[in-house]
């Protein structure tokens, strides 16, 4: 017996290794980015990187209320500064902003390359007079005092014309300076963070801080005054902290009843603590995998990762169910384990589908289900029994049940029309077989979306949706194919498909417009000219144009400009978001605002001919990914269950027993899917990875039922142990479909389901043969 | 040449300036005074207690705005407004109509000729604020208010006083160099104000139409 402790030996070695290696290496992650998949579409791989680093991910909306007006609009003023100051944070927009008085020298310099409107014509003398009669209203009216800085060197009008068409995009109205609701309810900020909008932690700690220094400024003098937070950042950070707090509470009951389970079924504390020792080992086993195949383990891996190897606490029970006086546990294990190791092998065949779907997400569930389902069942068969005290019983089992299971069988007929049923509601039920729309899976309350909008509209920031992508292979390109769109999407703008647009162009010209503003600017002898004769009547004072000729005469020569010009500015950092290098291309990414006519515009896109621009409604394209990832793993669930009916061929030897293993799963699956579209859900991805689970399950209990060495007392411990199986793995899954995460409450349901009709299932369509004995 | 916000802040300023200036009306010479009335030295407690007391609603103004950058003056005529509280309105009429408006803390400029409405807001320009506020002030007679703002300096006597009011503000100053009011009891006749680089305007005030 001395030589079966050596089995123990290296499990101890192994657990003490992986857990200093948990320890010290192992690096949780909570980037929700890391999960996502790379897109197999150069769109969709532009929408991930949007998605993962893009401005719109960016953008915190900010929101004051609670207060009169005017205390609203000082609470945002201070608040703004305070947040210019913090270094995680690129801009603060709250109205205030303005451009600093570099930013303004450097644009005034560069207002012939900037200005729309330099065209031969502005400096015709008929042009130049009208432009210097304007110059002159605009000195009587209370202007006056701004303009007349300018009017000795740009009496054009060029430089306060490119400030204006700026400003005049979509800001908000403003009260006391600041950006407020029309209804002066609520004062409203942007805040771009440097982080990700996926970056958890990051956007926790800025958030907390946002949270911090409204506090600081608002808890003296307005305590009633409130903060709202929304955007892609807070949902994620929301999104995180409610899985956090669910799956620990979740996890808390589920252990716990559990455990009372276990211990009303055996009476033995020992036994419930002997059968956390696959479990447990099972699931270092995944950490370490996960973490030396992948470098690091995401945080919902885990969760997850945890949950789909609840199955292995099968094997433990069906051990303990079989312990009796006369028999050892190691002697026991090894007659139960040939079944146990086809269940093993075929519940791994299940759960390689998720390795292979190519969403990473799912690859390190799969792998950390994969590693924990051996790793649990090589404990069990080597470890476990010799850990089991020599001669240690459980309390007498029940052996009763085995009257009621044996009537199971006679009511096999339940299964074909349970199948029938089931397939007539996929048919004919209203509830849409699978689920399309990926908002629904989105565990962001109804309200808080509603926030979003509504803070979305009030400050005319983009609502993520709708994307104009232009590409090119340079810059320049970019820039001249992106000037060709402006006025196209002028017209869609016109016609009402949309309510407005940020396009880099607005902000920065191609260099061929530069050159050709440049050579729209006349000689300085053609000017004189011309200046001479535009002045004639007015009374504007001798020689006040020089400097506007000098001027002029130098930026006939200047050089051009692009985009470092702004680089570390505000307007730099728009440009950058508006405009980018991915993979050696560039890519223009123009976010429309307020579409209407989502169709009108697809359509209107298409007919501009140019292949390099192309509208992206992201949700419809998010959708489609997830469709493709949910169509993959559905083509795999189906590859799977012919590897494993492979499998179970060559191991049970035996149509008969194959025919028996194999129907109840799929009549299972069937039902499952018919029980849950029935009760009104609709199938995502998450569903569908639960589904291996429940045929990891089924498997398990078709094989122990089918057994056909039990007989008499034995076939009464293995279906004991199966109820015992099921319960536990009802009572988790349960308590998951409990959950108000939608993704949760998907996989419970559907594993919760999926055990007790898979249990029930091979108890009707058991061999009658076996336990008529 | 002076980049930045300057002089945004220099525009808002006037244009509050010359819609709220000059409300106080011009009053009939009936219209008593509480002041002393026998050409004695006025005090400011004394010109905005009657300015106030003798405020219309509507006057008709003449604008001249001299510069460094014209030959010759440049003149705009029209119509100020006041209804109390505080709602202020510049008219013009000649050459061209436009129209300033001061409602509480938004400041609205509608031409129909540019085509143009826009809505500011004061507090974006706190030196100007505090330039309506003393406006305001003097209208409704809040002494205390307007010499927070302003250094005063009353001249002359109730039939033909001056006001000289100078910024303590430093924004304020930069601005303007000073504002100087004139008038007769409570009417008020001419507004000047004297920018830093030595450009001026001159408002002179009649009775206007009551509409």
């Amino acid at each position: 017996m001395k030589a079966a402790w050596w089995p123990v030996l290296v499990w101890i070695a192994l657990i003490t290794g992986a857990v200093w290696f948990t320890g010290t290496r192992l690096s949780v992650h909570s980037e929700l980015g890391d999960l996502l998949p790379e897109g197999t579409t150069a769109t969709q791989r532009l929408l991930l990187t949007q998605v993962r680093s893009g401005l719109a991910g960016r953008m915190l909306l900010l929101a004051i209320e609670g207060a009169p007006p005017d205390e609203l609009a000082g609470l945002s003023k201070t608040l703004g500064e305070g947040l210019r100051k913090q270094a995680q944070i690129d801009f603060v927009g709250n109205g205030m902003q303005v451009l600093s008085s570099e930013e303004r020298q450097v644009l005034f310099r560069a207002r012939y390359l900037l200005s729309q409107t330099v065209r031969a014509e502005t400096f015709s003398a008929d042009s130049l007079h009208a432009s210097l009669e304007q110059r002159l209203d605009e000195l009587r009216s209370p202007l006056a005092p701004m303009i007349k800085a300018y009017i000795p060197t740009d009496p054009t009008g060029e430089f306060l014309g490119i400030l204006q068409s700026w400003a005049g995009w979509e800001s908000p109205a403003t009260h006391r300076g600041v950006w407020m609701s029309a209804d002066l309810q609520r004062a409203l900020l942007v805040v771009e963070t440097k982080a990700a909008g996926f970056d958890v932690d990051a956007q926790e700690a800025i958030q907390r801080d946002i949270r911090a220094s409204f506090h600081r400024v608002a808890d003296g003098p307005s305590p009633s005054a409130r903060l709202l937070m929304s955007g892609p950042g807070v949902f994620t950070v929301e999104i995180q902290r409610t899985i956090e707090r669910e799956v620990w509470w979740l996890s808390v009951v589920a252990a716990t009843l559990v455990f009372l389970f276990l211990y009303a079924s055996y009476r033995s504390l020992t036994l419930v603590f002997l059968s956390l020792i696959p479990l447990s080992s099972g699931i270092l086993a995944g950490m370490v995998a996960v973490n030396s195949w992948f470098g690091f383990v995401h945080g919902i891996t885990l969760g997850f990762g945890i949950t789909l190897l609840g199955v292995v606490d099968d094997y433990p029970i069906h051990l303990f169910s079989h312990l009796n006086k006369q028999a050892s546990a190691p002697v026991i294990m090894r007659a139960m384990w040939p079944t146990m190791r086809l269940g093993v092998l075929t519940t791994a065949i299940g759960f390689s589908s998720l390795l292979l779907a190519g969403f990473p997400a799912l690859a390190q569930l799969g792998l950390f289900a994969l590693a924990g389902l051996g790793t649990a069942a090589l404990v069990t068969r080597w470890v476990l029994p010799v850990c089991v005290p020599a001669g240690f019983v459980p309390r007498e089992i029940r052996t009763d049940l085995l009257g009621t299971m044996a009537h199971l069988s006679k009511a096999r007929a339940v299964v074909p029309v349970a199948v029938v049923l089931a397939t007539i509601v996929m048919i004919w039920s209203d509830t849409p077989l699978w689920e399309e729309d990926l908002a629904k899976i989105s565990p962001v309350s109804e309200e808080k979306k509603q926030l979003d909008q509504q803070l979305r509209r009030a400050l005319g920031a983009p609502d993520m949706r709708d994307l104009l992508v232009v590409e090119a292979a340079t810059q320049q390109d970019l820039l001249e194919r992106s000037e060709t769109v402006m006025p196209q999407l002028d017209r869609l703008q016109a016609v009402g498909i949309l309510e407005g647009y940020d396009l880099v162009s607005r902000y920065l010209p191609s260099h061929r417009v530069q050159r050709e503003r440049q050579q729209a600017l006349p000689n300085s002898v053609d000017l004189k000219d011309r200046l001479g004769e535009a002045v004639k009547g007015l009374p504007f004072a001798p020689g006040l144009f020089e400097p506007f000729l000098d001027e002029v005469s130098v930026a006939r020569r200047q050089p051009l400009i692009d985009r470092d010009l702004f680089r570390g500015t505000p307007l730099g950092l728009k440009i950058e978001a508006l405009m980018l290098e991915d993979h050696g291309r560039w890519v223009a990414v123009a976010p429309l605002r307020g579409v209407v006519d989502r169709q009108g515009l697809k359509a209107a896109v298409a007919g501009w001919g140019a292949s390099a621009v192309t509208y992206v409604d992201i949700k419809e394209e998010s959708n489609r990914l997830m469709r493709d990832y949910r169509n993959r793993t559905v083509q795999l669930l189906g590859w799977g269950t012919i590897a494993i009916a492979g499998a179970l061929a060559i191991g049970l030897k035996s149509i008969s027993q194959l025919w028996r293993v194999l129907v109840p799963i799929i009549a299972g699956l069937i039902a499952v899917v018919g029980i849950l579209n029935l009760s009104g859900e609709s199938l995502s991805l998450f569903h569908v990875a639960t589904l291996l689970l429940v045929v990891g399950l089924g498997l398990d209990y078709a094989l122990f039922f089918n057994r056909v060495e039990d007989q008499g007392e034995e076939r009464q411990r293995t279906v004991f142990g199966l109820l015992v199986c099921s319960t536990t793995t009802v009572l988790v899954f349960g308590v998951l479909a409990c959950s108000t995460i939608p993704v949760l409450h998907a996989i419970g349901l559907t594993a919760a389901c999926g055990s007790l009709t898979c249990l029930l299932f091979a108890g009707f369509l058991a061999g009658q043969d076996s336990h008529v004995s | 040449m002076n980049f930045g916000t300057t002089q945004t802040r220099w525009i808002c300023f006037l244009s509050i300036l010359l819609l709220t200036g000059n409300v106080a009306k011009v009053t009939a010479e009936s219209s008593l005074s509480p002041g002393d009335r026998s050409g004695n030295v006025w005090t400011v407690e004394q010109v905005v207690a009657s300015l106030k007391e003798g405020r219309e609603p509507s006057v008709s103004f003449e604008e001249a705005t001299y510069s460094s950058l014209l030959t010759e003056p440049l003149i705009v005529r029209g119509l100020l407004r006041f209804t109390p509280p505080s709602t202020l309105e510049k008219e013009v009429l000649e050459p061209y109509r436009e129209r300033y408006l001061i409602e509480g803390d938004r400041v609205t400029f509608e031409s129909e000729r540019k085509h143009v409405k826009k809505t500011i807001s004061l507090e974006a320009y706190p030196a100007l604020r505090s330039f309506v506020e003393a406006f305001r002030a003097t209208l409704t007679g809040d002494v205390v208010q307007l010499k927070n703002v302003y250094e005063t300096t009353v001249d002359g006597t109730s039939r033909q006083w001056t006001l000289l009011l100078r910024p303590y503000d430093p924004a304020g100053k930069s601005m303007v160099d000073y504002l100087l009011l004139s008038g007769s009891e409570g009417r008020l006749t001419t507004i000047a104000i004297r920018a830093p680089d030595g450009d001026r305007s001159v408002m002179t005030l009649r009775r206007g139409p009551s509409k």
